[in-house]
């Protein structure tokens, strides 16, 4: 057999996607500046002029300088400071890096989550189909901002804000993963049905192999690609999300600066001036989530076999 | 025939139309404040918000003009009968919102809620009594000879005794003054001043009327109907008054200044205040804080002058002692010792080199730019090791926990009640005692009997001069010791649009008389 020969780079380079990859510019560009905002923050401490974290460092005396190129302009701060008398480009790596932790964590859980209810309700089918998709149905009624919302102020007031201010992060990965884990599991759930009744599984089964068995090692690798493509969405809408809560004043605290908390501390002064300190981690925000999304919508191409092969 | 009518009618309209203009309070004023009122009981909390309530449904004995003299309000006149009482006269045929009619009684009723409420007591502890000589006489007593008299019936806004009196259905008393709890005061509200409160949903929007039967009919006043909204957010403070949504707001933030002076629909008016905002550091929670040393480093650590100039873009005067200038106990050798050096060494000295760990909590939408101050102090405190854990809290809930002394360090702002140096003592740094109100809202629960006795001194000299240096000495003592953590004294802005006329109605304590206010 060539394939066993054959190493996954070069079934990979073979493959349909790295086909489609190399011919759409859009892809091309937007899993770069992906690559190059992942690699930036990640390597944030090693890139930041200085740490945001780090109290001892600020200055209130550098409060509010303007970008590099404007009157007022410190060369020690490219992007300017924040009201605090933070360096924003500091501060953006360490909140890109926030937002992505929390998008990957978040979209982690709920794909953890959704794909063992969805598997499970599609495949046994019966009761537990039935149960787990009204808790699902459930949960939808209720909006995301809702639940994070009142789980978040529950956590504030249980933990005290120094405590909070360190656990911040995980309880967001928490509630976003907890409160969206329908989306995948129903996903997971269609295609699980629609899989269930191949010849494939009815082999598998007079084989004698257990239904845990089938479930993850049949059933799932065929179900896999939907649910890339809905996580990718995910990853976006949980970086939105957890944006809306910071701005909201129940995300991360102004110690730890999410771009969505700093977007909430530069509106006092987006009309009086120092328009910078929203308008950048804005800019920076939108354009990780449009590069996100437009990986998610070139995924959902390829991997739609309806599209390319019809 | 129907020209007759019409013209009947025409000369109705004109006749009946100067009187409108002049009598009638037809216009409507909405408006937007950081923060509504808490309660509807003015006795329940000594605090702007509460007063700015007062001066709208309620009257005082006495008020303060723009220019700190006194003017008569619900009382008449007065004269000196020893110097240990004042007579007054009560303006007759005074009415209040539920229909009663203003007497000596509600006076002493009002006096006597006054010694009682836990926030009130101080101020009047110099009073012993009141004599009622008639309906419309009364006297007030003091123990010893005080100066502050007059400055002090400012704070006495006649409550309707009648309509306070007796018991709610549920069985509790009507008068109960009940601080964070629901009472029937807190609720209910009976004044003699121009507005009555028509509804209040709270942290919502809080309605006003003009009284029919308001007593001073010579007040240029032509606001009917008074719709303030609470609007937290600085930036969409403003952005409301820009867009024509609301007529007047208060505070201006200071980033916003130039914006609203460049715009010519808008009319801007600043003064200098005499408001100190401060942090306590609680002893009592706190081992460190008793040491002088650790006071000291977290005083020489703090940069007022920064805090001034960026954060409140020079609106406010740096400062290191409680009285501003212009008052009596204002010592001039006293200035904001910044020094980062200093302060760590402090630490060092005092065994605390590798800092410690204190909670600290600030209103955020009681003074101006309070959340971001204490966001800045607490970066301050970094450069000496101590981490604060810090909570910003909406007015309403600040307060109770201020009560409660919840926090390491706690911030406040104060206004002299008395327009007085001994009022910021009495209240800020006397040894916290129930009983007299002393101390009350000092949320460092610190104590230094010397000091207080040197205050108490004071305040009964009629030496003015010797009142003068006996004060400076008690503020320069509590620099030394490093009581407290003086910031800064706040500016004041208020920012209305052109047609209505606000300047005539304000003044340095932050009470608008809206009741005067004229809208064209």
């Amino acid at each position: 057999m060539t394939t066993a020969t054959v190493s996954r780079w070069d079934r990979f380079r073979e493959s349909f996607v790295w086909y489609s990859f190399k011919r759409d510019k859009v892809a091309i560009i937007s899993f770069l500046v992906l690559l190059l905002m992942v690699l930036a923050a990640i390597f944030a401490p090693l890139l930041a002029p200085a740490n945001p974290y780090d109290l001892a460092q600020i200055n209130i005396m550098n409060s509010e300088m303007p970008p590099v190129g404007l009157d007022g302009a410190d060369p020690a701060f490219p992007l300017g400071t924040d009201a605090q008398g933070r360096d924003l480009l500091s501060t953006i790596l360490y909140g890109t890096r926030v937002s992505l932790m929390i998008g990957f964590g978040a979209v982690l859980l709920q794909a953890v989550l959704g794909i063992l209810f969805g598997l499970m309700a599609g495949y046994l089918g019966g009761k537990v189909d039935a149960i787990l998709m009204r808790i699902a149905d459930v949960q939808l009624s209720f909006s995301t901002l809702m639940v994070a919302i009142i789980v978040g102020a529950v956590f504030k007031a249980s933990f005290g804000n120094l405590m909070f201010g360190e656990i911040a992060i995980y309880m967001l990965i928490f509630i976003i993963g907890i409160a969206e884990w329908p989306q995948i599991a129903r996903t997971v759930r269609a295609s699980v049905l629609a899989e269930k009744k191949k010849e494939y599984v009815e082999a598998a089964r007079v084989m004698g192999f257990g239904t845990r068995r089938i479930m993850f090692r049949h059933i799932l690798p065929n179900t896999l690609s939907p649910i890339f493509v809905i996580a990718t969405v995910q990853i976006a809408n949980a970086i939105i999300s957890e944006a809306a809560l910071s701005f909201l004043g129940l995300g991360m605290p102004e110690t730890q600066p999410s771009l969505g908390s700093l977007i909430k501390s530069g509106f006092d002064y987006i009309q009086s001036g120092s328009w910078w300190i929203t308008l950048i981690p804005g800019l920076v925000l939108v354009v990780l989530v449009l590069v996100i999304n437009l990986l998610g919508d070139w995924l959902r191409d390829v991997m739609n076999p309806r599209l390319y092969k019809g | 025939m129907k020209k007759l009518i019409a013209a009947f009618l025409g000369s109705m309209v004109l006749a009946a139309a100067p009187v409108a203009l002049s009598a009638e309070a037809t216009r409507e004023l909405k408006m937007a404040y950081d923060a509504d009122p808490v309660t509807l009981d003015i006795h329940e909390q000594l605090s702007g918000g509460i007063l700015q309530l007062s001066h709208m449904t309620f009257d005082p004995l006495v008020r303060w003009t723009s220019d700190l003299s006194f003017e008569p309000r619900l009382a008449e006149s007065w004269e000196r009968v020893d110097e240990n009482t004042m007579r007054f006269k009560l303006r007759e045929g005074v009415k209040f919102h539920s229909g009663n009619e203003l007497t000596t009684a509600d006076v002493k009723f009002t006096f006597n809620r006054l010694k009682r409420s836990q926030d009130f007591k101080a101020i009047f502890q110099p009073f012993s009594g009141i004599n009622i000589i008639d309906d419309y006489t009364f006297e007030l007593v003091t123990s010893e000879p005080y100066p502050l008299l007059l400055n002090t019936a400012t704070y006495i806004f006649p409550l309707d005794s009648e309509f306070y009196s007796g018991q709610t259905e549920d069985g509790k008393d009507k008068d109960a003054i009940s601080k964070h709890g629901s009472s029937f005061a807190s609720e209910n509200l009976s004044g003699t001043g121009p507005y009555v409160v028509t509804e209040r949903k709270q942290g919502v929007r809080v309605e006003f009327e003009r009284f029919d039967d308001y007593w001073d009919t010579e007040s240029p006043g032509n606001v009917g109907r008074i719709v303030l909204t609470p609007i937290k957010e600085n930036n969409t403070r403003v952005s409301a008054l820009l867009s024509g949504g609301v007529d007047f707001i208060a505070p201006v933030p200071p980033n916003d200044l130039e914006r609203i002076k460049r715009d010519k629909n808008a009319n801007l008016v600043t003064m200098s205040g005499t408001r100190i905002i401060l942090f306590h550091m609680n002893g009592e929670r706190v081992e460190a804080f008793k040491d002088p040393r650790v006071r000291q480093a977290i005083a020489y650590s703090i940069n007022q002058e920064g805090i001034a100039a960026k954060i409140m873009k020079g609106f406010a005067t740096p400062a290191a002692q409680m009285s501003p200038a212009g008052y009596q106990g204002h010592n001039e050798s006293l200035s904001p010792r910044f020094d980062v050096e200093k302060a760590q060494s402090l630490m060092k000295e005092a065994g605390y080199e590798d800092g410690f760990t204190i909670s600290m909590m600030a209103p955020n939408n009681r003074y101006v730019n309070d959340d971001k101050i204490a966001q800045a102090v607490a970066a301050m405190l970094a450069r000496i090791n101590i981490t604060v854990d810090l909570k910003t809290l909406p007015k309403a809930q600040y307060w109770t926990e201020y009560d409660n002394r919840a926090a390491d360090m706690m911030m406040i702002g104060w206004h002299a009640d008395t327009e007085d140096s001994a009022n910021f003592f009495e209240f800020l740094t006397f040894c916290p005692d129930a009983d007299s109100g002393a101390g009350q809202y000092n949320a460092g629960n610190y104590c230094n009997p010397e000091v207080d006795a040197l205050v108490e001194k004071a305040s009964v000299e009629t030496d003015l001069d010797k009142r003068a240096a006996m004060l400076q000495e008690a503020e320069k003592r509590l620099y030394d010791d490093a009581a407290f953590v003086p910031l800064h004294w706040q500016d004041l802005a208020w920012a209305s649009k052109k047609k209505v006329n606000i300047e005539p109605v304000l003044n340095v304590m932050n009470f608008p008389y809206l009741g005067d206010l004229v809208v064209e």
